[in-house]
């Protein structure tokens, strides 16, 4: 009974990832170069963002948190911004890179929203 | 101040290190004094928490910014309301409040089984009087809430998605929960322990497993209110592996709530109910653990933290100590039935059960793949809504049918022919309301369409159910009907409270279908007096206002409703802006309409300079109805929990008789 349920579930599983494929990879900036499938970037937001997300698109750039060579890539993105959304904050958005910039799914954007507030400036 | 919070931690740590080796030497060694001491220590514990906590709330309500943890999350200008639930507005608080409800429940479980179930207590207190070791060292050596700094003036202030009195409950409705599990697993645990397994545990358990499992589902509703409310995205859930999280072990206290049963009348699903309730608490540490240690990307990563690796340790802990007692005691967990028809309703929870495991197993694969993936391949992949999705329809459609079916089908072997009996009004009420549906339209969604036959299915056999009860006890008794109905609620109050839970996770299901399958979705930039069609409605822009709230300034875009030609007033979206916190938070216009239960949604983008705004618009059909299921939820709950006195007597007799034939098999060689 109970193999029988098992092997059950594995057979829905496998029909799953064969309609639906696996998931979408999870890249930093840094990792981001030569790839041209669909991932979900995260980063921090550095500069001045500009443009308006519900014409043209927002345009932004993202670093990598961490090492010795932060690099950092544009990001083209249209749809809904969330509240949390401004520079130094982390974000992850979905798309693929095209001639150098990155040009995300419209609506993909998900902050990360801090129950803290601390970092840099925090207090000890 | 900060002393004294950091000095009552420590006894508390003491106190439970005390009740967990004392505890611990007096289980094995039969020391009934020895037992009793421990006990008290951890009903102390509670009491030393209680002051920790009491001395970090007064730091909120009396702005005492030299608490680096009051300064981090608290400001002078917040409301009083806020400063009290700053309290859990980050993580040391967080561990306080857990730590807090941990020796609270402890302390209550040890008290009131203190006649009754004295000797299985004595093997419970250790068990509970560890995990209390655990949170206490983490507040004691690891991240403490009275960390001491140089007064800033004026506090960091809390996050404004925070203030709203939805934050309020739900993350103490959700500790409830997640604490509320450690006490079955505890008990459970404790009965592995003693080596004496009967089914007192059970017994002594399934009121904290229902109070735990109820305060989870409506925490995670009020939850998912919340994000509808405030995040304003136009969803309420939305796959985050710290929903996720709290979801997982709901799934897995579900299911044995059901298989518990089996065990109760039938002897059988003893080992499965042990890992059930176990895998429940592990679940919980690891929502914990994803929740804290920022280990995988979510919308509501919290401060990465020192103490993520910490909890994974608890986990291993926990998983190791649960298996090997399973594993020890294995020979004694032999069921005494076996399962006799596979269409039965043993077998009916045994396919609910699978069901739901399944999904809680498959969510749990989903949310670690991130970290799973990463390890093999180097290369974290985060799975979607559509793998959810899809495993939500696959497990969660045939678990819904399952409701209206289990409840009715005989124990220990059903013929079909009885079943074609039984559920010939259900099965006529599916299939009329499928036709019904089609013609409306409806068929527009397959997985909707199921959703909806089924639902009617289940609610019909429910109803059916409550009629033939109350027709059955009038017949008997000869009383008026609204009597004979109360009167059969009242005698079988886990039958029909169960059902009552039953009607709202159906509820539950046409509200989540009807909004997920079935909603509208219109955006446009619209300057003043400019109008935007949605699925019936009208909704022109009136007008932009500005006004000053109590800590933050409140913009919104005010539009006139009007649907098929009738005005319905006015809604208004917009953006609130936060002084102290700098943090801008959308505020959206929701307009519900309580006899359909639809709402109408409306996001206020982009406010742009020249007045004009960028609106999104949802219609959402019947998702008022998952709001609603909370509150039948809660009343079902309440109907099971209420006590019974005849319960209460047959379980005096039960734990005689147990505790009789325990002692014979202890005296047999």
């Amino acid at each position: 009974m109970i193999a029988l349920s098992v092997a059950a579930v594995l057979a829905v599983f496998l029909l799953y990832t064969s309609l639906a494929g696996g998931g979408t990879p999870s890249v930093s900036p840094g990792e981001l170069a030569g790839r041209s499938d669909e991932v979900s970037l995260a980063g921090r937001v550095i500069g001045t963002p500009s443009g308006d997300p519900h014409a043209a698109g927002l345009r932004f750039t993202l670093q990598d948190f961490e090492g010795a060579h932060k690099r950092s890539i544009p990001v083209l993105y249209k749809g809904s911004v969330p509240d949390l959304f401004k520079p130094g904050r982390d974000v992850v958005v979905t798309g693929t890179l095209r001639n150098g910039t990155f040009v995300t799914t419209p609506g993909s954007m998900i902050t990360k929203c801090p129950s803290k507030y601390q970092g840099a400036e925090s207090p000890a | 101040m900060a002393e004294l919070g950091r000095a009552a931690l420590a006894v508390t740590l003491g106190l439970s290190l005390y009740a967990l080796l004392a505890g611990g030497f007096a289980a094995v060694r039969g020391r009934r004094r020895l037992a009793a001491s421990a006990r008290n220590a951890l009903i102390a514990a509670f009491g030393s928490t209680l002051v920790a906590t009491a001395v970090l709330v007064t730091g909120f309500l009396r702005d005492d910014f030299s608490l680096a943890y009051v300064a981090g999350h608290s400001s002078a200008a917040l409301p009083v309301q806020y400063k009290v639930s700053a309290l859990w507005g980050g993580q040391e608080g967080s561990l306080l409040l857990w730590l807090l409800i941990l020796t609270g429940y402890s302390a209550l479980a040890v008290w009131l089984g203190r006649r009754r179930q004295r000797d299985l207590l004595v093997w419970v207190t250790p068990v509970l009087a560890g995990i209390c070791v655990g949170f206490a060292w983490l507040l004691v050596g690891v991240s403490s809430p009275f960390a001491v700094i140089a007064a800033p003036l004026d506090g960091r202030g809390l996050n404004p998605s925070l203030q709203n009195p939805y934050m309020v409950a739900h993350p103490v409705l959700l500790y409830l929960g997640y604490v509320g599990l450690a006490v079955p697993f505890a008990f459970a645990m404790g009965s592995l322990l003693s080596g004496r397994i009967d089914e007192r545990w059970l017994v002594a358990t399934r009121r904290w497993t229902i109070v735990a499992w109820t305060a989870l589902g409506i925490g995670q509703l009020l939850g998912a209110h919340w994000a509808y409310e405030e995040v304003g995205w136009g969803g309420y859930y939305a796959w985050d592996p710290v929903e996720n999280a709290a979801l997982m072990p709901w799934l897995a206290a579900t299911a044995y709530l059901h298989s518990v049963m089996i065990q109760e009348k039938r002897g059988m699903l003893k080992v499965w109910n042990v890992v059930l309730v176990s895998l429940a608490f592990c679940l919980s540490l690891f929502g914990t653990f994803l929740t804290r240690s920022g280990i995988v990307s979510s919308i509501h990563s919290f401060t990465q933290s020192s103490i993520g690796p910490w909890f994974l340790g608890f986990i291993v802990v926990a998983v190791v100590f649960a298996t090997a007692m399973i594993w020890l005691r294995l020979p004694l967990l032999r069921a005494t039935a076996k399962l006799e028809s596979l269409v039965s309703r043993e077998a009916t929870f045994l396919y609910n059960n699978l069901l739901l495991v399944a999904l809680c197993l498959t969510i749990l694969w989903g949310t670690s793949w991130p970290i799973l993936s990463e390890a093999v391949r180097g290369e974290a992949v985060v799975v979607g809504r559509p793998y959810y999705d899809f495993f939500l329809r696959i497990f969660g459609l045939p678990l819904l049918l399952l409701m209206g079916i289990g409840p009715l089908v005989a124990w220990r072997r059903a013929s079909l022919r009885s079943l074609a009996r039984i559920f010939s009004w259900s099965v006529g009420a599916a299939v009329a309301s499928g036709v019904v549906l089609i013609a409306l339209g409806a068929g527009s969604s397959i997985p909707g369409l199921i959703a909806y036959t089924f639902a009617a299915f289940v609610l019909t056999t429910i109803a059916v159910e409550f009629a033939r009860g109350t027709a059955a006890r009038r017949a008997l008794t000869g009383e008026a009907i609204p009597r004979a109905f109360s009167g059969l609620v009242a005698r079988n109050r886990r039958r029909y409270g169960g059902y009552v839970v039953h009607a709202a996770i159906v509820l539950l299901a046409i509200g989540v279908a009807g909004s997920s399958a079935y909603d509208s979705v219109a955006e446009a930039r619209l300057a003043r007096d400019e109008t935007l069609s949605v699925a019936g409605y009208d909704l022109t822009y009136r007008e932009l206002t500005e006004r000053d709230g109590a800590n933050a300034t409140e913009l919104r875009a005010v539009l006139d409703v009007q649907r098929d030609g009738d005005a319905l007033g006015t809604v208004a979206a917009g953006k609130n802006a936060y002084a102290v916190e700098q943090q801008v938070s959308n505020e959206v216009g929701i307009r519900s309409d309580l006899l359909t239960g639809e709402d109408l949604f409306v996001i206020a983008e982009q406010v742009y300079d020249d007045g004009s705004v960028q609106f999104r618009v949802f219609v959402k059909p019947l998702v008022n109805l998952i709001w609603l299921a909370g509150l039948v939820f809660l009343l079902g709950s309440l109907i099971t929990l209420w006590p019974d006195g005849r319960e209460q007597r047959r379980l005096v007799e039960r734990y005689a008789r147990a505790a009789r034939s325990s002692r014979r098999a202890a005296s047999a060689p």
